[in-house]
């Protein structure tokens, strides 16, 4: 096994897809981690703060849901969304690029 | 209790405001015929389930990781089965009923672990692990060391979870269904050991998904009925609510209802970290074939979940609007029968009659088996595979061993439980459920994220940071104001947090780095040599476990 590592490690393009899939999927932690604190923050921490105040206000005059109601909802939905972002990148761009490495990294081999 | 102590946990599945039910305890029911006979069903589906597994199970691999042949939809829905159980619906209806809006903050925070798993993760579980979590840090560290650590965290993060499980299932049991408290407790015992010791992961995995359909086929029909009931007008049943409740608009906004923000965040983070590490949860992405189905589990159980957290939305509203006012729900002074935990099941009886009552009553005793099974199967994991094959035995037991150890770890599980859930009746416990997060947010996740993203992590710095965390937590909690201050009786806590995640997590992730660089061993080196071996495995699955052959 050592050896096919070797030549995974040796070909420039598992750097890139390292470095592709690395700095996408931090960028979408980064995001689902801000919002988490944005939405903590918000409830537990400043409800009187601008970022949060306006959760307490109804959506419409004289309704009843608040934008609290619709960003938490908006919010979840979001995050599946992202999540299937992610999974349909890696699936796609990401699987093909390491398949490719894996193959070529076997040949090289001799398996 | 106050609310910081009862939202926690039990928003991740987890028991507490089950074992809050504890204090407040329910008039006695008579018998619930339809209740019980529905469980019956999901009985015999069970152990039809499980007698049909039993004959697939043969090897290590069948026993503890259902042979690897789970596909990402099955696997995405028997997580969601681990991670929301009938606590969670109700623990949460419970929240919003008393506390309104900020009730829902345990909705979408705890929900923030999965996409963190997914992006961060998921592959490299999957490509680095075997059967248990310390196989993953087993590719490049001491074995001994590394495997005893974590296989006895392990064993403390699911006895510390069983409790809670079935001091909750005894007391929601007797008050549901109308029996006695010790028989619920037998009753759960003989399910799971049926079906872990005979069906093993497979048996598992498949009661789980089961569980895990019922309960979001329950949810969905509450939501849906009481939004008929409103014609359809989320906005109509919001206004209701308002009308209803004391608090007016109030439940609709913010409010500040967390009295100790630093409590609050140190909750939070320990829901989403320790969330995104818990052993019988991460050791199901072992089951299925490849990276690739790993991820797929991981949006299933997301969709699924993050499905479950918008229904509360409005099952915790429904609540208010349709059960807070009905004479039938409230008794003498007024108040919800049973507490406002009840505040699902009695929702369920007013949009669907006794006949639904019944059915959510057999969901929920169904969903605590399963949970309850799941943790055993995790906890029979770390016995026979990390104690008994790698570390007594240094990998040599065959395994007709291994799957014999699982077997007899699981029988004495399930006896423990059952002991424990009976030694533990009728006492506050709900503060133990702070002890398995502890330990998954400031054991497991430091040491699983640092192996995996860290070269200069070796076998010492883990091992000093894990027990770091580990035995600061305890002591955390033990001085902290729910053992000292109530418990002990000393009115405050000596630690004035009731959650020290934030505390151990940073202590931990600081012992780990610190020893780490220090540590300047021949076995250090070897370990951060291996790192790029090990990175490669994590990133391609190449030397990956393969799914079992038959």
């Amino acid at each position: 096994m050592q050896h096919i590592y070797r030549k995974i490690q040796a070909d420039p393009r598992f750097h890139e897809l390292e470095h592709k899939r690395g700095r996408f999927g931090w960028t979408l932690a980064v995001i689902v981690l801000a919002n988490c604190f944005w939405y903590m923050g918000a409830t537990a921490f400043f409800p009187d703060l601008a970022f949060a105040r306006f959760w307490g206000e109804p959506i419409a005059e004289g309704g009843s849901t608040t934008w609290g109601i619709v960003i938490g909802f908006v919010q979840t939905v979001v995050f599946i969304l992202l999540v299937g972002l992610y999974i349909y990148r890696a699936n796609t761009e990401f699987d093909t690029l390491k398949d490719a490495i894996v193959a070529d990294a076997r040949r090289a081999a001799g398996e | 209790m106050s609310l910081n102590a009862r939202l926690l946990a039990l928003l991740i599945g987890a028991g507490l405001p089950l074992a809050s039910l504890a204090e407040t305890p329910a008039p006695e029911r008579d018998l619930n015929t339809i209740a019980i006979g529905m469980f019956l069903v999901f009985v015999m589906i069970s152990l039809g389930i499980t007698f049909w597994a039993a004959r697939r199970t043969r090897s290590t691999s069948d026993f503890l990781a259902a042979g690897g042949r789970i596909s990402g939809f099955q696997n995405g829905l028997a997580i969601t089965g681990d991670w929301v159980s009938s606590a969670a619906l109700m623990g949460i209806a419970a929240l919003i009923y008393s506390t309104g809006f900020d009730g829902l903050i345990y909705s979408v925070v705890p929900f923030g672990a999965w996409p963190l798993m997914m992006f961060l993760m998921a592959d490299r579980l999957r490509n680095l692990g075997k059967y248990t979590i310390a196989d993953i840090v087993s590719v490049r560290f001491s074995r001994i060391p590394m495997r005893t650590l974590i296989s006895l965290s392990s064993l403390v993060f699911v006895v510390g979870y069983l409790i809670v499980q079935m001091v909750g299932a005894g007391t929601l049991i007797s008050n549901l269904f109308g029996i006695d408290y010790t028989a619920a407790q037998v009753i759960i015992g003989i399910l799971i050991v049926l079906y872990v010791a005979f069906g093993g992961m497979i048996a598992t995995t498949y009661v789980q998904l089961v569980k895990a359909v019922l309960l979001l086929s329950g949810a969905s029909f509450i939501c849906f009925a009481a939004l008929f009931h409103f014609d359809w007008s989320v906005d109509g049943l919001y206004a209701s609510a308002i009308s209803n409740h004391p608090q007016g608009m109030k439940i609709m906004q913010p409010g500040g209802l967390l009295t100790d923000p630093i409590s609050a965040f140190s909750c939070g983070l320990m829901l989403m970290l320790g969330g995104a590490a818990m052993p019988h949860v991460l050791m199901r992405f072992f089951t299925v074939p490849d990276a690739r189905q790993a991820r797929l589990s991981v949006f299933y159980a997301a969709s699924f979940i993050g499905y479950f957290y918008l229904l509360t939305f409005i099952i915790g509203y429904a609540a208010i609007a349709m059960v807070m006012k009905d004479p039938r729900f409230l008794d003498a002074n007024g108040l919800i029968t049973g507490g406002a935990n009840m505040a699902a099941i009695h929702l369920s009886e007013a949009v669907g009659g006794s006949f639904f009552l019944g059915f959510i009553s057999a969901v929920a005793f169904a969903t605590i088996v399963a949970v309850v099974a799941g943790l055993t199967i995790a906890g029979a994991s770390a016995i026979s595979h990390d104690l008994y094959a790698n570390i007594f035995r240094h990998g040599k037991a065959t395994d007709h061993q291994v799957v014999k150890v699982s077997r007899i770890s699981a029988v004495c599980l399930g006896a423990f439980g059952v002991v424990l859930g009976i030694a533990f009746k009728d006492q506050n416990i709900a503060y133990m459920i702070t002890i398995p997060f502890t330990v998954s947010s400031s054991v497991f996740f430091p040491i699983l994220f640092l192996s995996m993203y860290w070269r200069g992590l070796t076998t010492r710095g883990a091992v000093a940071g894990g027990a770091v965390g580990l035995g600061l937590g305890v002591i955390l909690l033990f001085l902290g104001p729910t053992i000292w201050g109530e418990i002990l009786g000393h009115g405050e806590g000596i630690f004035p947090y009731k959650y020290p995640a934030l505390f151990t997590i940073i202590a931990s992730f600081f012992t780990m780095i610190v020893v780490s660089k220090l540590d300047d061993s021949p076995r250090a080196r070897r370990e951060r040599a291996e790192f790029d071996d090990q990175f490669v495995r994590s990133q391609t699955g190449v030397g990956a476990e393969a799914p079992a052959q038959h």
